[in-house]
């Protein structure tokens, strides 16, 4: 009853328009108070405290802010024109180039909402013009981006990592085979959609043009190549490769392609700074709020209610799905994290799921939470960036929407696909 | 006013994102130059709570959290305002409490100090919860008027522009 009324009282606060992660602190001092008084609340402070001072999460504003640096150099561009050269003389050539461009940013900012700001600005007012329907350019801007929160790295990856206790390079490598299957799907729906409404292509294939983007964007593709590198074979930790990502990113901006100028650089890294301090406090109420949860024993009921319903593996892990599914409808996927997976760790563990498979059923479910109103940033970015109605672009979205829940399904219940690389690497 | 603060958060923001990527680079030459800094987790570590709660000030300023705007805009004049200064007072009355919460932690800690660093007191460290706060609130203040300028003066009288919202 009481969980029933915190949740209720959540929804009633965001409905209101506070802040999600206002929101979420207020039902956690609310609950609070009521249980301990108010000599329980001093220790709000220290929770906020803590909970914004994790290490391994350091990772996600130097993420952050090589994508910003990368894309205040001239990056975007010239990722956009190596993936038109590639696949632009596909019938709806721009979409490919949206999908395929969004992935190889992905490899840089790990967030989903950077991608589809940094390239969503130059790729949906191009489409626009080519002929496409603004409802579709948004849609295919908004799933491509959400679909690369897979691809490493990939901030609520790190998240979860640090709340279920997983490696987060492990989590990093069980992304990207099906980052790339997703990619091929997304590619395979817009070209039927393409074919249908008779949508342009960009020129015919020139290999010549091939390797002058190449050339011109080499830097740009070799960056999450060193950096990944670096994290994957263990030379650095994640929060060190990303580290080492802002400075390649100066060096490559700055010294290579000489387009860095102070005031974007000012520009990028106080942008950087908000979108960080907007994840993080997301982060340090959903620990307010997570605690409190988890000192009701609120796991060990979840775990002892599923177990005495069900005990199959399959069966778990699709209740698990459907419940991520409608959490993502309501909360950012950095609050979801925080919040649901330490209640479900122990039934996870219980069962017998790999917390590094399990991370990236995760991860993808409560992307597709991001495509979703009426909680949806991504979706709500592009939306803006396009100038488009929210429910236009959803109902062209569906279709996406999709592509994404038969990824989900493949990645849940063949767990070959995400842990092969995995097995292969590190067990 | 709006640019004062505006202007004090945003060099805040810059110089504490600096100094985060450039403990982190530090540190990763150090320790791979066989000279491992111990105070490098530890100081990284708060450097990202205080830009976490100086970032999400001026993230208030600029009105860049993440909100539900979808059910407010389809109401309309006053029952709108209503909604809009009930959301900013519960806003308000949260960090009301976190920076009393904050300042209560601050005095606590009296003369500890940080583990790896003796000369730095933790309360210093801590002291970005009740200044954040404090931040928090005169940013939210600061932007009301911006946000009762999103009402539309003269509500129309049929449905229709509501549906398109």
């Amino acid at each position: 009853m009481t969980f029933l009324l915190l949740f209720l009282g959540l929804l009633v606060l965001i409905a209101g328009s506070v802040p999600i992660a206002v929101a979420l602190g207020m039902v956690a001092l609310v609950a609070m108070f009521s249980t301990g008084g108010i000599s329980s609340l001093p220790n709000l402070a220290l929770v906020l405290f803590d909970g914004a001072t994790s290490f391994p999460l350091i990772a996600i504003p130097l993420f952050i802010l090589a994508g910003a640096i990368m894309n205040a150099t001239g990056i975007s561009r010239r990722l956009i024109a190596f993936a038109s050269a590639l696949v632009g003389f596909i019938r709806g050539g721009l979409a490919m180039v949206s999908i395929s461009a969004s992935l190889f940013f992905a490899e840089i900012s790990g967030s989903a909402v950077a991608d589809v700001a940094a390239l969503g600005s130059i790729l949906i007012p191009a489409m626009k013009k080519r002929g496409y329907e603004t409802p579709f350019a948004a849609a295919v801007m908004s799933s491509s981006a959400t679909l690369a929160v897979i691809i490493p790295p990939s901030i609520p990856m790190i998240i979860y990592g640090v709340m279920a206790d997983a490696s987060v390079v492990e989590l990093f490598v069980a992304g990207i085979i099906p980052g790339i299957v997703g990619g091929l799907l997304l590619m395979f729906v817009a070209w039927l959609y393409a074919r249908r409404h008779d949508f342009p292509v960009e020129g015919v294939f020139k290999r010549a043009q091939v390797w002058t983007t190449f050339r011109d964007a080499g830097w740009a593709l070799l960056l999450p190549a060193i950096i990944l590198g670096g994290i994957f074979s263990g030379w650095v930790t994640a929060t060190e490769g990303a580290g080492l990502a802002v400075v390649a990113a100066l060096l490559i901006g700055g010294l290579v392609y000489r387009e860095l100028d102070l005031r974007q650089l000012r520009e990028a890294m106080l942008e950087g700074g908000i979108q960080t301090a907007v994840v993080m406090l997301l982060v340090a109420t959903s620990a307010l709020l997570g605690d409190y949860l988890t000192e009701q024993q609120l796991p060990q009921r979840v775990a002892s209610g599923i177990m005495g319903f069900t005990d199959s593996r399959w069966m778990i892990l699709a209740l698990l799905n459907v419940f991520f599914l409608v959490i993502g409808l309501f909360l950012h996927s950095a609050a979801a994290i925080i919040l649901v997976v330490p209640i479900v760790m122990p039934l996870v563990r219980a069962t017998g799921i790999d917390p590094v498979h399990f991370g990236l059923i995760v991860t993808l479910n409560l992307g597709i939470g991001q495509q979703t109103p009426p909680v949806a940033s991504v979706l709500v970015t592009a939306c803006s960036v396009a100038k488009a109605d929210i429910w236009e672009v959803s109902k062209v979205n569906l279709r996406f929407v999709a592509v994404l829940v038969a990824v989900l399904l493949l990645v849940t219940y063949l767990p070959a696909i995400p842990m092969s690389l995995v097995n292969l690497l590190y067990r | 006013m709006k640019r004062i603060v505006g202007r004090f958060l945003e060099w805040t923001v810059l110089i504490l994102i600096t100094a985060l990527a450039a403990v982190v680079v530090v540190g990763v030459i150090f320790r791979k130059a066989g000279a491992a800094l111990v105070w490098y987790d530890e100081v990284a570590s708060i450097l990202l709570a205080w830009l976490t709660y100086y970032g999400a000030a001026l993230a208030a300023l600029k009105r860049a959290h993440i909100s539900v705007p979808t059910f407010i805009e389809r109401l309309q004049g006053r029952i709108r305002v209503g909604v809009i200064l009930a959301a900013k007072s519960v806003v308000i009355t949260f960090f009301v409490v976190v920076a009393w919460a904050g300042w209560r932690v601050t005095q606590a800690l009296g003369e500890l100090t940080l583990v790896s660093l003796p000369s730095v007191s933790a309360a210093v460290a801590q002291s970005v919860i009740p200044i954040g706060a404090a931040l928090f609130i005169v940013a939210e203040l600061i932007n009301l008027r911006d946000v009762l300028a999103t009402v539309p003066s003269n509500p129309p009288r049929t449905d229709t522009k509501a549906s398109q919202l």
